[in-house]
C-alpha cells in the first residue's frame, strides 16, 4: 500500500495552513488572469518567479501550479459570458458556450464547465499518482546517452505540436539551446558569451527572458490593436436541466480521457486537448448540426479536456524533469531557483514536495469550483477594467520582479532587451515556446551529451547502441518523417487555422 | 523586392545572424576533441546548425513567397522599452517611487488613449500596491524614495 501511504503524506503536506493559503492565492491569481484577456499563465508565472524565491519550495510550486490550472477555469468564464477567450485553451468554449449564454443558459454552461473541469482535474490527479512511480523507476535506469535522446525527443515533439512552420520552430529550439550556453562552462570553467558581466557568469537567468518574451511582447502586441469588448450577459439560474446534464456527462468523460492522454505528450497541453475534444464530440454526435448553436457537449468536452491536460502535463516534468510546454519549462525554472534539480530524484529525495504538490492539485481544483461558481459576478466586474490600466501594472510587476532576483538592474534591462526580441519573434511568426524549452533543457542536454561522448571515448555510436536511446531516437525520427508527409502536414495546418479564427 | 519582406525570409536572416554572431563571439573557445570536448565544441556545432537552418528557411521563403511581414507600429514597442530602461536607471539612484512614475507614465504614452487623471490614479494605486506587496509583504530591500524611506 505504498501508494496509499504516499497519498496520505501528500495530503498532510498540502493541508498545512501555509500550503492551503498559497494554493488559494495561486487559484485566485490564476482565475484572475484567466478572466483577463491579454495576460496568460506563462507571462504571469514568469512575473511571479522572482517572488517564489522568498517562499519555501513546496509552497511556491503549489502556488504556481494553482495559477496554471486556475487559468483554465477563469478562461472558460469569459468565453461563455462575453465570447472572449481569456486563454488560448478556452477558444473553443466560446463557440457553443456563448451561444448557450445567449439562449439564457449561461448559468448552466458555467456549472457544467466548472463541474466538468473538477471531474477532469480529479481524474488527472489520480493519473499522475498512478504513473509517477513506474515512470520514475524507469527513468532511474537512464544513462547520459539515454537522457540526451529523451530530451531530443521532447524537444522535437514540442516542435511538431507547435503552431506554424516546423522548420522555424526547430530553428527556435536551437536558438534557445544557443542562449542556454551563456555562462561558465561546467567542465572547464571557461566563460562563454558572458561579456565579462558578472550576472551572466552563472548562466543566463531565464525569468527575465520569459518575462520579456511572453509578458512584454504580449503587452506590446495588445497595445497595437484596439481591444473591443461586448457586454456581459446576466447569469440567472446555475442549474442545468436534466436533459443538459444527460448530454454533458458522457462528453465530460470523453473529454477527460482525450485531454489526459494529449496532456502527457510533449508539446501537448490544454489547448490541443480542448480542440481535439471539440472535434471528437462533433464527429461522434448524432446531431452535429447543433454544434455552434449552443450544444452542451461543445462546452463540456473541451472544458474537461483542457483541465485534464493541464494536470497530466505535469507528469513528464515531475518524473523525468522534461517540460512539455512553456508553463512546465517555467516550473522547472522555479525548482532550479529553489535549488532542486528536476528529474527522477525529486520523488525519492523530496517526497513531501512531490506528493504534496500532487495532493494540492486536487485541493486546488476543489477550491476553484467554489471560487468560480458563487463569485462569478465579481470576476465579471473585473472585465470592465480597461487594458490601459492593466498594461502599466503588468510592466511594473515585471520590472520589480526582475530586479528582485538578485537586486540588480541588469536583469531589468534584460527584460527590456528580450521584450524587443520577443516582439521581433512575434512579427516574424516565430514561436516563443520552443525557444524557452531549448533554453531550459540546453545546459543539461550539453552536459549529458558531453558525458556520453566521454564515456564512449568519442564514439557517437553510443546513442544508437543503447536500446533505450535507440528507441527514443527512432521515435524522434518517426515524428519528423510524419511531419513531412503531405497528408498530415495539411491536417496539421488545418487544425491550427481553426485555432486562429 | 517584396519577397525579401516575407516573415520566413526575415526569420531565416535572423537565424543566420545569430549563428554568425555566436561564431564570432565564441571564436576564442577551444573546441577540443570529440572525446574531451572543450568549451567551444557545442557552441560551434550549434552555430553551424543555426546557419544551415537559417539558410534553408530563407531560401525556401525566396522561392515560395509566403506571408508578408506586417508593418510594425513603432510607438508601443518604443515607449514600453524606454519605460523599462528608465525604470532600471532610476531605481537604484532615486528609489522605487520615481522609477514607478516614469515607467507608468512613459508606458501609458504608448497606448492610444491617454488621459492624465487616469494615469495619475493608476500611479497612486500602483504605488500603494507595490509598497504593500514588496516592502511590507515580502520585506524587500528597496528604498521607496532614496534617503527618505
Amino acid at each position: 500500500m505504498d501508494l496509499f501511504h504516499n497519498l496520505i503524506l501528500g495530503m498532510s503536506v498540502a493541508l498545512s495552513l501555509q500550503n492551503l493559503l498559497y494554493a488559494l492565492v495561486g487559484c485566485m491569481v490564476g482565475t484572475l488572469i484567466g478572466v483577463l484577456p491579454g495576460i496568460g499563465p506563462v507571462a504571469t508565472i514568469a512575473m511571479l518567479l522572482p517572488i517564489t524565491f522568498h517562499l519555501p519550495p513546496t509552497a511556491s510550486l503549489i502556488m504556481l501550479a494553482g495559477i496554471y490550472y486556475g487559468a483554465q477555469y477563469g478562461g472558460s468564464t469569459t468565453s461563455i459570458l462575453v465570447n472572449l477567450p481569456g486563454e488560448a485553451s478556452s477558444v473553443v468554449t466560446c463557440i457553443d458556450g456563448y451561444q448557450m449564454a445567449r439562449q439564457g443558459r449561461a448559468g448552466a454552461a458555467l456549472t457544467i464547465s466548472a463541474l466538468g473541469s473538477f471531474f477532469a482535474g480529479t481524474v488527472g490527479t489520480i493519473v499522475i499518482v498512478l504513473f509517477a512511480e513506474p515512470l520514475t523507476r524507469m527513468a532511474q535506469k537512464f544513462g547520459p546517452a539515454d537522457y540526451c535522446s529523451l530530451m531530443a525527443l521532447g524537444l522535437v515533439a514540442a516542435v511538431v505540436l507547435a503552431n506554424g512552420s516546423v522548420l522555424k520552430a526547430i530553428a527556435m529550439v536551437f536558438l534557445g539551446l544557443l542562449f542556454g550556453l551563456v555562462g561558465t562552462d561546467v567542465n572547464t570553467g571557461a566563460q562563454r558569451f558572458t561579456f565579462d558581466i558578472p550576472e551572466l557568469s552563472d548562466g543566463i537567468d531565464f525569468a527575465p527572458i520569459a518575462m520579456g518574451l511572453f509578458g512584454i511582447a504580449e503587452i506590446v502586441v495588445n497595445l497595437e490593436r484596439k481591444m473591443s469588448r461586448s457586454g456581459a450577459i446576466k447569469v440567472t439560474s446555475l442549474w442545468p436541466t436534466r436533459e443538459e446534464a444527460r448530454r454533458a456527462w458522457p462528453a465530460v468523460i470523453r473529454g477527460t480521457l482525450l485531454g489526459g492522454i494529449l496532456g502527457v505528450l510533449p508539446g501537448g497541453g490544454p489547448t490541443l486537448g480542448a480542440f481535439s475534444a471539440y472535434t471528437l464530440e462533433k464527429k461522434i454526435s448524432r446531431t452535429p448540426e447543433r454544434f455552434g448553436k449552443g450544444a452542451v457537449e461543445g462546452v463540456a468536452a473541451p472544458e474537461a479536456a483542457n483541465n485534464a491536460a493541464a494536470q497530466t502535463s505535469f507528469i513528464p516534468m515531475l518524473t523525468l524533469g522534461i517540460p512539455s510546454n512553456a508553463v512546465m519549462a517555467l516550473m522547472v525554472g522555479a525548482m532550479i531557483i529553489q535549488g532542486i534539480q528536476p528529474g527522477p530524484e525529486v520523488m525519492t529525495k523530496k517526497p513531501d514536495l512531490f506528493w504534496g504538490l500532487i495532493a494540492s492539485m486536487w485541493i486546488g481544483n476543489l477550491m476553484l469550483v467554489v471560487i468560480n461558481l458563487p463569485m462569478i459576478g465579481m470576476w465579471i466586474k473585473l472585465l470592465t477594467v480597461p487594458y490601459r490600466f492593466l498594461s502599466p501594472a503588468i510592466l511594473l510587476f515585471c520590472a520589480i520582479g526582475a530586479y528582485s532576483l538578485q537586486n540588480s538592474t541588469f536583469h531589468v534591462l534584460q527584460v527590456a532587451g528580450f521584450g524587443v526580441l520577443g516582439y521581433i519573434f512575434v512579427r516574424l511568426g516565430c514561436e516563443g515556446a520552443p525557444f524557452l524549452l531549448g533554453l531550459v533543457l540546453g545546459p543539461q542536454m550539453e552536459e549529458y551529451f558531453r558525458r556520453a561522448m566521454l564515456l564512449s571515448r568519442g564514439n557517437p555510436g553510443v546513442f544508437i547502441e543503447r536500446p533505450i536511446s535507440l528507441g527514443l531516437l527512432i521515435t524522434t525520427a518517426i515524428l519528423l518523417v510524419l511531419m513531412a508527409l503531405p497528408n498530415i502536414k495539411r491536417a496539421r495546418e488545418q487544425a491550427f487555422q481553426e485555432e486562429e479564427t | 523586392m517584396s519577397r525579401f519582406l516575407s516573415k520566413d525570409f526575415l526569420a531565416g536572416v535572423m537565424f543566420i545572424a545569430f549563428g554568425l554572431g555566436a561564431l564570432y563571439l565564441g571564436r576564442h573557445l577551444a573546441p577540443g576533441t570529440s572525446v574531451r570536448m572543450g568549451p567551444g565544441w557545442v557552441p560551434h556545432a550549434l552555430s553551424y546548425i543555426m546557419l544551415v537552418l537559417g539558410g534553408i528557411v530563407s531560401v525556401i521563403a525566396l522561392f515560395t513567397g509566403g506571408e508578408q511581414v506586417e508593418a510594425p507600429k513603432w510607438k508601443p514597442i518604443t515607449m514600453v522599452t524606454i519605460g523599462i530602461v528608465a525604470f532600471a536607471l532610476l531605481l537604484e539612484s532615486t528609489g522605487m517611487f520615481p522609477a514607478l512614475v516614469a515607467l507608468v507614465l512613459i508606458a501609458s504614452l504608448g497606448g492610444d488613449e491617454f488621459k492624465l487623471w487616469e494615469v495619475v490614479a493608476n500611479i497612486v494605486v500602483l504605488t500603494i500596491l507595490c509598497i504593500l506587496v514588496f516592502k511590507v509583504g515580502l520585506s524587500m530591500n528597496i528604498a521607496v524614495l532614496n534617503g527618505v524611506w
